[in-house]
């Protein structure tokens, strides 16, 4: 049998991972109650199945119906992205706005296609700047501008 | 109809006063800057203003929060449209076919539209506040669990109707969506659900996070995939300026958002979010092109933003007459005129005229400084837009972060925004779409909340539902459009199938 | 040697530091998210600290689980002065009990600075209800028990807790239905699609006034001076009963003595001032009825029995 469908494959796997997990947590943790008295299980297995059941279609219908094959997927900057936003929020407390902001800007050009010392450190001086006027001055929100360290 | 129009002027006598025009300037600049920041919403920056406010008129206050909430609805679609990123839930079905439409080179006309029909959506949702506001407000008493409950699965039904691929798909999302927006406290057993005793996921996920992760950060990573992707804006750019043909398309969806906005708006809790896509589904299912939809035709921008404007005039209804705000924004508006002295409440209307009527009139003011502000900015939008790529998405990033950190000023807020990029990147490569999914999160619990406790209230008894006049109608209009949106798939299938058949 | 030399200058920069108590800006956490009540007297309490204080007062909102989330963050923080949060009885007094593997204790982790608010809550019944005092609802509900509903903001708020007290002490029985938030369950309570709520005085007084809702009585032990027409539930025959929505500046518990004082004194005098005082009156709330740090610590250890015990018999649980 040959995967006609590669998307429809990996989207009904996913659907029904998502739908048998939610029913069988759901099922293990929480009261059922009744048709009458739902308890906080019963709306979670409902639609966990109902998911799984609707994964399983699609997966069975990627043999039968032909798609496109599955896009390329690119690492860099799906990686650098991300780990550019987690940095930032862990980074904010001890290290404060202005090298989380730095961090991120930093790591997120990383993750493009071209990256300039120069053109980059322009932007995030920019960037943090207005980030400082606007939000910090402006808006009063708390945020740390520099190392817990050396005071605010 | 005397009274409404001696109301009327004493309304514009204290909306016209020079300080009282300045406050709505403010609040209106404002609240369109902070629609357009993503992250940052109106809630937020108004509840950090409230100390300001103290020291202002009544009036004066509301006029100027006022102003940044529904300042707030023109900038997010702006940012809708230029960056795919929804400022508020209400737009996020403007980013449908508004983004794609800034695709194409046709952002200018994109924000035209909105802020033309914006405009006169809000116009006519005061008008309707000033005339009918009590008795609107009896209505939306009427609406109980039950009857909640089945416009949220009506507003369900439609939801599928948003997607323009796969129709199981589509489905499958919006389950997964209600799934998700299950994770936290379930009100009414006082339960925690799918925290794994993660203190954070105890009042579940929120909006912003997941709206700005699938849509944002998954949106920038897969530009980030192409390799001379930017090229696509800013070559295209052709009139700043809706044509002829556009307003023709735009005039009759602006309409029926218009109605169908003001509506649900008076529906404290989740009515302006069904407006927009209610509004959506509708254009969708009556244009005789749908297949336009999701690809950036006008009337799926028109739309909305008429019903998402003209919700959130009508939203200040149960609030001004009943005392019961419809949404967080509300609930602020209220603190700030309790720290007044002032009790909202159905008094208010009848103890202090100038404030209700000045704010109603204020409101029309305002939207009509917010036309005047954001027609000309589209031209420094499109050029915003010509910024290379490289400079923008940073850009973009910081504001998302700066926005999703402030909401608790805790590092995990940001670390769910990446997880949901990685998530929606990874449904944009399977081509199942994120919108469904938004709303199904959404309405999820507050159906669950709706369902159960009609049935607490009905003591277990599920023909509530069928016996509650309005409650019913949702439902078969529920059953009617389930049935209109599965038969062109099922006919659809049968015919794919009959072409593959010969392999 | 460097090391002693180091840990001595170390020492010595801590202790200027407390000396100069406060030497930078300080955090004042609100466990809520924007806008609600806590976090609208923060914001009110700010300026008025920043002026006494000589240093920025900044509201830093860390909203999550019940407000756990930012308590369980104070406690933990640095105890020099510069990190406060707002404590409430859900925070200090019912969570405890009712939230599993609860991280931090009420009592022993926390100085308890500056009682602020305490509002009490009204029993009020839906206008069609044949019912003139509260005598005449624990008739009805006797007459017709599982009949009556009553709804309340969340479960284990105070509008949810007062209604168990009520059953218990009336030997009744009505159905609990819980909302997210007070205004839903007033929207229902208007409509008549639930019989009667122990809503907060402030968001009630507009309705009652309004004839919107009746009011039969107060939570707290003394009538409150908003309504002192209202008798007390306790007047009517509830013996004890006595509830009231508080809330107040707190610190991490090693907070030296010296700071805890002082920040005492400077909250007191905020709440005195004119323009506060007002707004806080504006949100239900009479003077405090305690006044220094040790009787607050004495008051969230009173109260928290109370709610662990009265969560515990109403069968709550965030689990």
């Amino acid at each position: 049998m040959r995967i006609k469908s590669p998307k429809d494959f990996w989207a009904g796997l996913m659907f029904i991972g998502f739908g048998a997990f939610a029913m069988a947590w759901a099922y293990a943790n929480y009261q059922m109650g009744t048709a009458v008295r739902m308890g906080p299980a019963y709306f979670p297995i409902l639609l966990g199945g109902l998911l799984a059941l609707l994964g399983a279609l699609v997966f069975i219908g990627s043999f039968a119906v032909e798609g496109p094959p599955l896009p390329h997927m690119n690492m860099r900057p799906l990686v650098l992205i991300s780990v550019a936003c987690v940095v930032y929020g862990y980074v904010m407390k001890p290290l404060g706005l202005v090298i989380a902001t730095a961090c991120l800007v930093y790591i997120s050009a990383f993750g493009g296609h071209e990256f300039k010392w120069k053109e980059v450190t322009i932007l995030y001086v920019i960037l943090i700047i207005f980030s400082v006027l606007v939000f910090v001055k402006g808006l009063t929100l708390p945020f740390p501008l520099w190392p817990a360290f050396l005071g605010y | 109809m005397g009274d409404i129009f001696s109301n009327l002027m004493l309304g514009f006598s204290v909306a016209v006063t020079p300080i009282h025009l300045l406050y709505a300037l403010i609040g209106v600049m404002l609240g369109t800057l902070i629609g357009v920041l993503p992250g940052i919403g109106p809630v937020a920056t108004i509840a950090m203003l409230l100390p300001i406010t103290f020291n202002l008129s009544p009036v004066a206050a509301l006029i100027m929060l006022a102003g940044i909430y529904y300042g707030a609805q023109y900038g997010g679609s702006t940012s809708a449209i230029l960056v795919n990123l929804p400022g508020e839930s209400a737009s996020v079905v403007t980013c449908l076919d508004g983004y794609q439409m800034a695709r194409q080179g046709r952002a200018g006309p994109a924000l035209a539209i909105c802020a033309i029909g914006s405009f006169f959506a809000g116009c006519v949702a005061t008008l309707i506040i000033a005339t009918a506001a009590p008795p609107l407000a009896e209505v939306a008493l009427k609406f109980g669990p039950a009857e909640y409950f089945s416009l949220m699965v009506l507003g369900l039904v439609a939801a599928t109707v948003l997607a323009h691929g796969s129709l199981i798909k589509a489905i499958a999302m919006v389950l997964l969506g209600l799934l998700l927006g299950l994770i936290g406290t379930d009100v009414n057993s006082g339960v925690l659900r799918f925290t794994f005793g993660i203190p954070e996921l105890s009042d579940g996920i929120g909006f912003v996070v997941v709206a700005m992760g699938m849509f944002g950060t998954a949106e920038i990573i897969t530009n980030l995939e192409l390799k001379d992707k930017r090229e696509i804006f800013t070559a295209k750019v052709t009139h700043l300026f809706p044509t002829k043909d556009d307003f023709k398309r735009a005039w009759a969806p602006v309409l029926r958002g218009t109605a169908l906005g003001s509506f649900l708006g008076i529906l404290p809790g989740g009515g302006a979010l069904l407006s927009s896509f209610g509004a959506y589904t509708l254009e969708k299912k009556i244009s005789r092109h749908p297949e336009k939809f999701g690809k950036g035709a006008i009337e799926g921008v028109a739309a909305p933003e008429a019903a998402n404007n003209a919700g959130a005039q009508t939203s200040f209804i149960p609030m001004l007459t009943l005392g019961i705000p419809g949404n967080a924004v509300m609930a602020l508006m209220i603190g700030a005129l309790m720290i007044q002295g002032i009790a909202p409440g159905p008094q208010v209307m009848n103890e202090k005229p100038q404030l209700f009527w000045g704010l109603i009139a204020s409101m029309w003011v305002g939207n009509f400084m917010l036309v005047v502000l954001n027609l000309p900015l589209i031209g420094m939008w499109i050029k915003l837009l010509t910024v290379p790529y490289r400079y923008l998405y940073p850009s973009i990033l910081v504001f998302m972060a700066i926005g999703v950190f402030s909401l608790s000023n805790n590092p995990w807020d940001v670390l769910v925004m990446a997880v949901f990029g990685i998530f929606g990147y990874i449904c944009v490569k399977l081509e199942c779409e994120p919108a469904p999914l938004i709303l199904g999160f959404i309405l999820g619990p507050l159906m669950e909340e709706n369902l159960r406790r009609a049935m607490l209230l009905s003591r277990g008894d599920p023909m509530t539902f069928l016996t509650k006049p309005i409650s019913a109608g949702f439902i078969v209009a529920s059953l009617i459009l389930l049935v209109i949106v599965a038969l062109p798939a099922l006919r659809k299938k049968r015919e794919e199938v009959f072409v593959e058949e010969p392999k | 040697m460097r090391f002693v030399v180091l840990g001595a200058l170390w020492a010595i920069v801590q202790l200027a530091h407390a000396q100069a108590w406060p030497a930078r800006p300080v955090h004042l956490v609100v466990p809520y998210a924007p806008g609600g009540p806590v976090d609208v007297s923060a914001r009110l309490l700010a300026p008025k600290l920043q002026q006494g204080l000589g240093q920025p007062v900044v509201v830093e909102n860390r909203a999550g689980a019940g407000g756990n989330i930012g308590a369980e963050f104070v406690a933990k923080s640095a105890p020099d002065g510069h990190t406060l949060v707002m404590g409430a009885i859900a925070t200090h007094a019912i969570n405890p009990a009712l939230y599993p593997n609860f991280p931090y204790d009420p009592v022993r982790d926390f100085r308890h600075v500056a009682l602020i608010v305490q509002v009490p809550n009204v029993l009020v019944v839906n206008n069609d209800l044949p019912v003139k005092s509260v005598q005449d609802l624990v008739a009805l509900a006797k007459a017709s028990p599982g009949k009556l509903d009553f709804a309340s903001g969340s479960t284990g708020s105070t509008g949810h807790l007062a209604g168990e007290l009520f059953k218990q002490l009336t030997g009744t029985y009505m159905v609990h239905i819980p909302y997210k938030g007070s205004a839903p369950a007033t929207a229902d309570l208007f409509a008549g699609r639930v019989h009667l709520m122990f809503d907060n005085l402030a968001s009630a007084l507009p309705n009652i006034r309004a004839g919107k809702v009746r009011a039969l009585a107060v939570t707290t032990a003394k009538r409150s001076s908003f309504v002192p027409e209202l008798a007390t539930l306790d007047e009517t025959g509830l013996k004890g009963f006595d509830m009231t929505t508080w809330w107040g500046v707190m610190a991490p518990a090693k907070t030296p003595q010296p700071v805890v004082e002082r920040l005492a004194a400077e909250v007191a005098n905020a709440i005195a001032s004119a323009d506060v005082a007002e707004r806080l009156r504006a949100m239900g709330s009479e003077a405090p009825s305690v006044r220094t740090p040790g009787d607050f610590t004495a008051f969230v250890e009173r109260e928290r029995k109370v709610y662990g015990e009265l969560v515990r018999r109403s069968g709550a649980k965030a689990d």
